[in-house]
């Protein structure tokens, strides 16, 4: 007999409960290219944000940054923008500040 | 230079500001259902019951025992029971006089195929839910299979183009002007390059949903399986909207309008070079896929009113 | 406080599962029809036409529809119901098992009926049997009065705290589900009386919107395996519970059906029939028969399918020398029925006695009294030392 104690779920039946925290991946870690932003030619316009697929770039007031933590390097903003502000470097280049990612 | 400070009139569409997702989930870079996902409940709300099923939305979807990926409230459904399931939700609620928008939410392999049979059922039944298909053309999932919305000539891991065969040899399902067709109070098709178009049909189907049933037909390619590079997707969408592959229209009550006329469109042969899915048709082919598109489009223009 | 005498109605026993169900209040309902149930849904649907219950009743276009829309519903909290019959049941399968992986409180009628495979028209409990793996509880019933106490009773063991799981109850298609016998109706309020015990346990999960609570979560490793031990360990609290249940139903209304099993003429029995569904009847007139004719035989009408009855007919059949099961079903691969199959994993503790299996009423073929006479007298022979076939397909040796 398996005491009651010993289960992982509060109730019976498959239920997860988000009501705490949530899991969530290193999905950073997958990044190949990041986005670097040029602010002389962003316009705020915003629309990179709208179009990011984890919704990872943060309003900073004049301009958008991405949570380095959660993009996934996609390069949908730095296709959208019509400005061309945002382009796509190589993580290797940013290898000195990798401990920040 | 002077910075906008007003934010896009879009932002006056969402409900919500809060992403009821973790940061890092398990979708591709790129993908589109990533991008639908996250926009939904920003203009339905975080308080919509979400029903779902086997999919590729399934593996952020589901909790992994106690673990979750989101906040919202989810009913995993069975591919073949999604709309059912989300009937039952919503009748109980109706039944206790609870107002609660129930949300189904899956691929075009649940709503086009094994799930069609509830889902034209529900519309007929004229349930009180909203249905949003993230159309990604195939059973991405299960590794790009086809399903009845791969269009005629894509190459996909069960059609695929070899020596005799050109990929799918027939042209695709068109579910959401079956669902109109059906009756729906509300019927439409978004992609994810026009945001406002989309956020606009979602706020009508939040109130559109007191009369009855809903349907939204989300044109999301694949990254991976339809082989584009992970920063094209929302260029795909722009593409097949420009070229009528795609119409971005709606039925309300069964009136026809388009939402985004095209006064130009280009050839469509614009949008298949984006694809590497159909790289392998030929110009014959190609020929026939924009005969293909003429007559889907025309379809559509003659059901719409003109304004 | 005992029940005010109900109101006596002539109604068939599809009629019986429609107000059976009417009377428990469901706050969903819905069913395809097919036959030979599908008199429940009209009946059902007579019933909210005419303002006699505020269920809302959903027309699905299938049966796999009409699980789904019960599992979504019994998520949400509310009380469901359903009915379906063979085809029906195999074209919800997979929302079956789905319904009782969720612990959701369903209570399904089934009008047994063969299964597909060879088109047949007729009764048989091939359906049920091709489910018994599904994670329902399955009751089989033998007359109309006990299709609607069992469907009262069915709602206090599937909402039971101790228990969620989905209940499926089972009576004869074509036989019962067409006959009409006097059936007395309960009053509402005596039945309201006997589930308001529901209401004073603990509230299960329920799905809220807003709250981030998903039900069918993933089970991962060891969360899948508690999911499942827990599953079983609530059907296996089933079987008590149902004899508790029917202890309670009796003392409130004056009849009571023995729980898991109901035991005829067992106590100074040499030898047993083992039955369920409407042939219980006959064997009982067969029992009596053959008591008269010195032969000391008596019967089990096996109530609960799943959970098995194991500790109760255990002590049921301890000591008794030889024993005939009557199945209305085939269980391939074990050249026997199945019922029968599984009297035989009770050997370790009832010892090695001759059991029988007899294979019987397929296809509507009437189970006569002859047959079942036939049966007792080969077990009894079996009994004595006797050697014996293991199985008889009686239709073919008539």
């Amino acid at each position: 007999m398996v005491h009651n104690d010993k289960f992982m779920f509060p109730y019976e039946g498959a239920w997860s409960d988000g009501r705490e925290k949530l899991l969530c991946l290193d999905t950073g870690s997958w990044r190949v290219n990041r986005p670097v932003l040029d602010k002389e030619k962003c316009n705020y316009c915003s629309l990179c944000a709208l179009y990011c697929p984890p919704q990872c770039l943060k309003d900073m007031g004049d301009h958008y940054a991405p949570d380095l933590d959660y993009c996934k390097g996609c390069g949908i903003c730095a296709r959208e923008c019509p400005r061309g502000a945002i382009s796509m470097m190589p993580e290797g280049e940013f290898a000195d500040d990798s401990a920040k990612r | 230079m002077t910075k906008q400070k007003k934010k896009p009139k879009i932002y006056d569409y969402f409900k919500e500001t809060e992403d009821p997702y973790a940061g890092g989930v398990a979708w591709c870079p790129g993908c589109t259902l990533e991008l639908t996902a996250r926009f939904v409940p920003k203009v339905l709300g975080n308080d919509i019951i979400l029903v779902g099923c086997p999919c590729c939305a399934a593996p952020v979807l589901y909790g992994q025992n106690l673990g979750t990926w989101h906040r919202l409230s989810y009913f995993s459904s069975l591919m073949t029971g999604v709309a059912s399931s989300a009937t039952g939700i919503s009748r109980y609620y109706r039944k206790i006089g609870r107002d609660a928008t129930v949300v189904c939410f899956t691929g075009d392999g649940c709503s086009a195929d094994v799930g069609f049979q509830p889902l034209s059922g529900a519309a007929e039944r004229n349930e009180r839910i909203i249905y949003i298909t993230y159309d990604n053309e195939g059973y991405m999932n299960t590794g790009y299979q086809r399903s009845s919305t791969t269009p005629m000539g894509a190459s996909t891991s069960t059609t695929p183009a070899g020596t005799i065969s050109h990929g799918k040899p027939t042209p695709a399902k068109n579910v959401p002007l079956l669902m109109a067709m059906q009756g729906a109070a509300y019927a439409a098709t978004a992609t994810l390059s026009h945001l406002d178009d989309f956020a606009r049909k979602l706020t009508k189907a939040r109130q559109k949903i007191k009369e009855g049933f809903v349907y939204i037909h989300v044109f999301s390619p694949c990254v991976m399986g339809w082989r584009i590079e992970a920063d094209m997707s929302i260029q795909v969408c722009r593409m097949a909207v420009r070229t009528n592959y795609f119409p971005l229209w709606e039925a309300e009550n069964g009136r026809f309008r388009l939402t985004h006329e095209v006064s130009s469109p280009k050839p469509v042969q614009e949008y298949l070079r984006l694809i590497r899915k159909f790289s392998h048709l030929k110009e014959t082919e190609i020929n026939e896929f924009q005969q293909m598109v003429d007559r889907k489009y025309a379809v559509i223009k003659r059901l719409c009113v003109t304004e | 406080m005992i029940a005010q005498k109900g109101k006596k109605m002539v109604i068939t026993g599809n009629a019986t599962a429609a107000y059976g169900a009417m009377l428990c209040r469901p706050d969903v309902a819905t069913s395809y029809p097919i036959t030979p149930m599908s008199e429940v849904a009209e009946q059902l649907s007579a019933f909210r036409a005419n303002g006699l219950m505020e269920t809302e009743m959903v027309e699905v276009e299938g049966e796999n529809s009409a699980m789904n829309v019960v599992a979504g519903a019994s998520m949400a909290g509310g009380r469901t119901f359903t009915a379906t019959s063979s085809w029906g049941l195999s074209f919800m399968y997979d929302a079956v098992q789905h319904a009782a992986g969720f612990r959701a409180p369903i209570v399904m009628v089934i009008a047994n009926r063969e299964a597909p495979g060879i088109l047949a028209v007729s009764g048989g409990q091939q359906d049920i049997i091709s489910v018994r793996d599904a994670g329902w509880i399955q009751i089989i019933v033998e007359e109309g009065q006990e299709i609607l106490d069992t469907i009262i009773m069915a709602y206090r063991l599937a909402e039971d705290y101790d228990i969620q799981l989905p209940v499926m109850v089972n009576y004869d298609g074509f036989y019962l589900s067409y006959m009409a016998t006097a059936i007395e109706i309960p009053e509402q309020t005596d039945v309201d009386h006997f589930l308001a015990t529901l209401k004073e346990q603990p509230k299960r999960q329920v799905l809220e919107p807003g709250v981030a609570l998903g039900c069918g979560t993933h089970g991962i490793e060891k969360g899948f395996v508690e999911l499942r031990y827990r599953q079983c360990v609530a059907m296996e609290r089933a079987a008590a519970k149902l004899d508790e249940i029917d202890r309670e139903f009796g003392e409130l209304f004056g009849r009571s059906y023995g729980g898991q099993i109901e035991e005829y003429r067992i106590d100074d029995a040499d030898i047993v029939v083992v039955a369920s569904g409407g042939v219980a009847g006959t064997a009982k007139v067969a029992v009596d028969t053959k008591r008269e004719q010195g032969i000391k035989v008596g019967l089990i009408k096996l109530r609960l399918f799943r959970p098995f009855p194991r500790q109760r007919l255990v002590e049921a059949l301890n000591g008794k020398k030889a024993i005939g099961v009557i199945d209305r079903s085939v269980g391939f691969g074990w050249d026997c029925g199945p019922m029968a199959m599984e009297l035989r994993a009770l050997t370790p503790e009832i010892g090695i006695v001759p059991i029988l299996s007899y294979i019987d009423g397929l296809a509507n073929l009437d189970i006569t009294i002859p047959h079942i006479e036939r049966a007792i007298d080969e077990v009894q022979s079996a009994a004595l030392g006797k050697s014996y076939q293991e199985v008889t397909w009686i239709p073919l040796e008539e």
